[in-house]
């Protein structure tokens, strides 16, 4: 009798150690030494050669690892290239690549339980998994991406299929969940993911209460959406031919939707852009003579790094760059003849349209005064401890209804609004990509990136050859003079998507004049461009890197690398004079920023006296124009500082009777940015680093996997673009020289084991701005002192 | 003597079982050596808990020295705890405690 009692504390004790409880993990399964984390703990000086035997490959496979364990797949075909890279994601990516597509198809709470909830459903009813599904069709009946795709997933699951709890990958441990089966669906998801990441943006609903708000004059000029002093992405005076559609015509009869404070209810969110740069400088303008190609997009900064570092040789491809674990191919990077790199574009591809419900109805909404019945789409939702979630979601003409009284949209927006969404036609961008890893000149490098329709990038080429190139390439649609700037009526036929654009005729430049090409996430083209479009566009990197560019003569891959680095303010450098001019303090900052260089350096304490200060500044200005707007959006800050240096009557119009009020908000911004700058002070971290904090973070947001305070200069509207948790995530410079001279560097490391010596081994480089040499092995190379490790894999 | 003997009995049962088994085998393996070689409950308890504290800390040793406390640093910091030393410590004293209990009802069930 007296054993009872212990023995039934042991069983408690086992019971509660072996499951999650909380937060915490299920702590006996997770300290167990044998399976638990130290199975995840890594010899340091591990041998990682081996020979494998993978029985579904054609023929066999060797794997060559360099000194930074970037693989270099020799394969006799194409279908065991993609197979082996498929098995090599998921052996050092595993974990990241479940998570991320677990959050493209809305399949978090699955795991995490309930406090993800809201998260999904969004995914649902954007439609992620609806457009995935429609482009996996297309993915699927081109037998080139069929092929590579099935083999990719193969090869993932090959590695799946053999685990055991102690080679899960340590946040399974710590989350308690377990891999699944990959399908090619999920990596058709990863492409959607990227789709949304980088075209998700959107301003319809802000500026549809603003254009009501404002006197026209004044929403002109402050919202002029691409039309101003841009340097634009296809260089200006770059001829278009004759296009094939006339300027669709602005229909007659009311368009817009007119949203009023009553269709909100009092919530918050937050959107912010995502910009990067990429270039190629002619021959003409290099030491070498040969082109230089330069890329870095500014992404999220997390750990797993978004990007894998792969070589992959068959007898019909030899390429190199980054790869996505999820899916197959090199996304940036070149091969023996070309080289290519991506920015956002950032034209708008997503529209909403307010849909008004059929009258005594509810499963029906009106359109060209009929009720149309409603398409419906359960979307099942697992919830970790809960039972399942099951979300109708209503398809209308237009898109799926994203928002409605059931889920509200931005600022509490209850009125139902269908989405009308590029990401949701089928198309095939993993072919485009298998055709640019494949490419070997400029018309095979066009007839390749046709097929990438969504997300629009802004895509620069170079070539051995010496050609250099910049295409504005996704798929368009030949819309009216604002159409879908603002929330359209979805209850007339005249405001659906029209004519789309053919891809020939998206605005490209090959070898201009100016002997360079270059975007920075800005307009895209001038005036002249026969189509009318909008976008989320940016100027002040772009400005600055055209400035630099066109001053550039004999470059050398250092030059290039040096532009990428970038710390100058072409903001600060235009603001801060009248800023100084009005400002009636006088105190040691002030002294400190009439010297300064406008340079956002690392170190500087005078750059985060600027960025403070101009942060409330921006805030004052628009704080009385904006204050009874429920989702406010202040008009750009490149904007701002355009008005502010031609000091017109714009700023004043609406909010200043003067200049004088003016000087009254540089002054009352001043003294705010003062309290920030003594804590700053009072904790020693007025250095600009460590004011905006640059973190490389762990996707699950656990610190003590992440990187913290960064010593890096740059934010995010200068070309060094680190900001607190976005950057420049793979910075990379190709020289076309014979043989090609290739330099690159993420801040990540080829393993996703926080138990692993090459989990965070870029991350010091990357932050002091060193590049990589990367190895770009010719297709007879023998093995040399740069491989470390070997794969021999057997298929018997 | 006994006392050091089933501390090692422990261990190396829970070692030889623990590769294939699941990681609660540890309490079975406690429990049958205390049933086995028959203990006071108080030094049941203790050899319990040390067969098995030693068994996980050689365990983590072993891997983490090899991985130079990469990982053992980042769960120390995961577990808000000042160093590895200590996150290796308290892991293993958590496995102790369960070999302890369950070897104490082992004794107990012995008497």
């Amino acid at each position: 009798m007296r054993a009872l009692i212990p023995v039934l504390i042991t069983v408690a004790l086992v019971y509660l150690l072996d499951r999650p409880i909380g937060s915490l993990p299920a702590l006996g399964k997770l300290l167990d030494p044998v399976k638990g984390w130290a199975a995840n703990a890594e010899p340091a000086g591990k041998d990682f050669s081996g020979n494998i035997v993978l029985p579904s490959l054609h023929a066999p496979v060797s794997v060559w690892y360099d000194e930074y364990m970037v693989p270099h797949i020799h394969a006799a075909n194409e279908h065991d290239a993609y197979y082996v890279q498929g098995y090599i994601h998921a052996y050092f990516r595993l974990w990241q690549m479940d998570l991320q597509t677990r959050a493209a198809g809305g399949r978090v709470s699955e795991v995490i339980g309930e406090k993800a909830l809201d998260f999904d459903r969004k995914q649902r009813r954007k439609g992620m998994v609806y457009g995935a599904e429609r482009s996996l069709e297309v993915i699927e009946q081109d037998p080139r991406t069929k092929e590579m795709l099935d083999a990719y997933t193969a090869g993932v699951n090959e590695y799946i299929d053999k685990l055991e709890y102690r080679d899960y990958p340590l946040e399974y441990k710590l989350m308690d969940f377990a891999p699944e089966e990959w399908t090619n669906l999920k990596t058709s998801l990863l492409m959607k993911y990227m789709a949304d990441d980088l075209t998700g943006y959107t301003e319809d609903i802000e500026l549809s209460l603003l254009r009501d708000m404002l006197p026209p004059e004044t929403f002109a000029m402050l919202y002029p959406g691409r039309d101003y002093s841009s340097t634009p992405v296809i260089p200006e005076g770059t001829h278009f031919d004759q296009a094939l559609y006339k300027q669709a015509e602005v229909p007659a009869g009311d368009l817009w939707a007119h949203l009023t404070a009553t269709d909100f209810e009092p919530a918050k969110e937050s959107n912010e852009g995502k910009g990067s740069n990429n270039w190629a400088v002619s021959g003409v303008h290099t030491q070498s003579g040969a082109p230089i190609l330069c890329d870095d997009p500014h992404l999220g900064l997390n750990l797993p790094s978004l990007w894998y570092q792969v070589q992959l040789q068959t007898p019909t491809m030899n390429v190199y760059g980054v790869s996505l674990p999820g899916a197959p191919g090199i996304v940036i990077g070149f091969n023996d003849s070309i080289s290519w790199g991506f920015t956002n574009n950032y034209r708008d591809v997503k529209d909403f349209y307010a849909i008004d419900p059929a009258p005594g109805n509810k499963d029906a909404y009106l359109f060209d005064g009929k009720a149309v019945p409603y398409k419906e789409r359960i979307e099942r939702i697992a919830v970790k401890g809960k039972p399942i979630f099951i979300d109708t979601v209503n398809y209308t003409i237009h898109g799926p209804v994203m928002y409605d009284a059931h889920f509200k949209g931005p600022g509490g927006l209850k009125k139902p609004i269908a989405l009308c969404w590029m990401g949701h036609k089928a198309s095939n961008e993993m072919l485009a990509l298998y055709m640019v890893n494949h490419a070997w000149n400029y018309m095979e490098f066009t007839d390749a990136i046709i097929h990438f329709q969504c997300p629009a990038q802004n895509m620069v080429y170079a070539d051995c050859a010496g050609n250099i190139a910049m295409w504005g390439q996704g798929q368009f649609i030949d819309k009216w003079k604002d159409q879908g700037r603002y929330v359209m009526e979805g209850r007339d036929s005249s405001t659906l998507w029209g004519q789309p654009i053919p891809p020939q005729e998206n605005p490209h430049a090959l070898n201009p004049a100016q002997g360079f090409v270059s975007s920075a996430n800005q307009t895209v083209t001038d005036s002249t461009y026969p189509y009318w479009y909008n976008g989320y566009f940016y100027q002040l990197r772009a400005w600055r890197l055209n400035e630099l560019l066109s001053k550039v003569s004999n470059a050398t891959v250092q030059d290039m690398m040096a532009i990428q680095q970038d710390v100058h303010s072409y903001l600060a450098e235009h603001t801060l004079p009248i800023m100084l001019r009005y400002v009636q303090a006088n105190d040691k900052h002030i002294e400190e920023l009439k010297k300064w260089d406008y340079n956002l350096n690392a170190e500087s304490t005078v750059a985060t006296v600027y960025q403070l200060w101009w942060y409330y500044l921006y805030k004052d200005m628009w704080k009385d124009m904006l204050a009874k707007d429920p989702v406010p959006l202040a008009p750009l800050p490149e904007r701002t500082m355009e008005l502010m240096i031609q000091s017109d009557s714009a700023i004043q119009y609406h909010l200043q009777p003067s200049l004088g009020k003016l000087a009254a908000v540089i002054n009352m911004s001043y003294k705010e940015a003062q309290d920030s700058l003594s804590k700053l002070e009072k904790t020693n971290s007025l250095q600009w680093y460590k004011a905006k904090n640059t973190t490389i973070k762990h996707l699950a947001k656990l610190p003590a996997f992440s990187y913290e305070e960064r010593k890096i200069g740059g934010w995010g509207n200068v070309l060094n673009a680190a900001k607190g948790d976005h950057g420049p995530s793979w910075r990379m410079v190709v020289q076309m020289t014979q043989g090609i001279e290739a330099y690159g560097i993420y801040p990540g490391g080829q393993s996703g084991n926080p138990g692993s010596k090459y989990y965070a081994t870029f991350i010091d480089d990357w932050t002091n701005g060193k590049y990589h040499r990367l190895n770009f092995l010719k297709n007879s190379s023998q093995k040399d002192s740069s491989i470390k490790y070997t794969w021999t894999i057997q298929n018997k | 003597m006994r006392f050091i003997s089933t501390i090692l009995l422990t261990t190396i049962l829970a070692a030889i079982s623990a590769s294939f088994l699941p990681w609660w085998i540890i309490a079975v393996a406690a429990f049958v050596v205390a049933l086995l070689l028959p203990q006071k409950m108080g030094k049941a308890f203790l050899s319990g808990f040390l067969g098995i504290f030693i068994f996980w800390l050689s365990c983590s040793l072993y891997a983490d020295i090899a991985n130079q406390h990469i990982l053992s640093g980042r769960m120390a910091q995961l577990f808000h705890l000042p160093g590895y030393g200590l996150f290796l410590i308290v892991a293993a004293a958590v496995g102790g405690i369960v070999g302890g209990f369950a070897a104490w009802g082992g004794a107990a069930l012995r008497q």
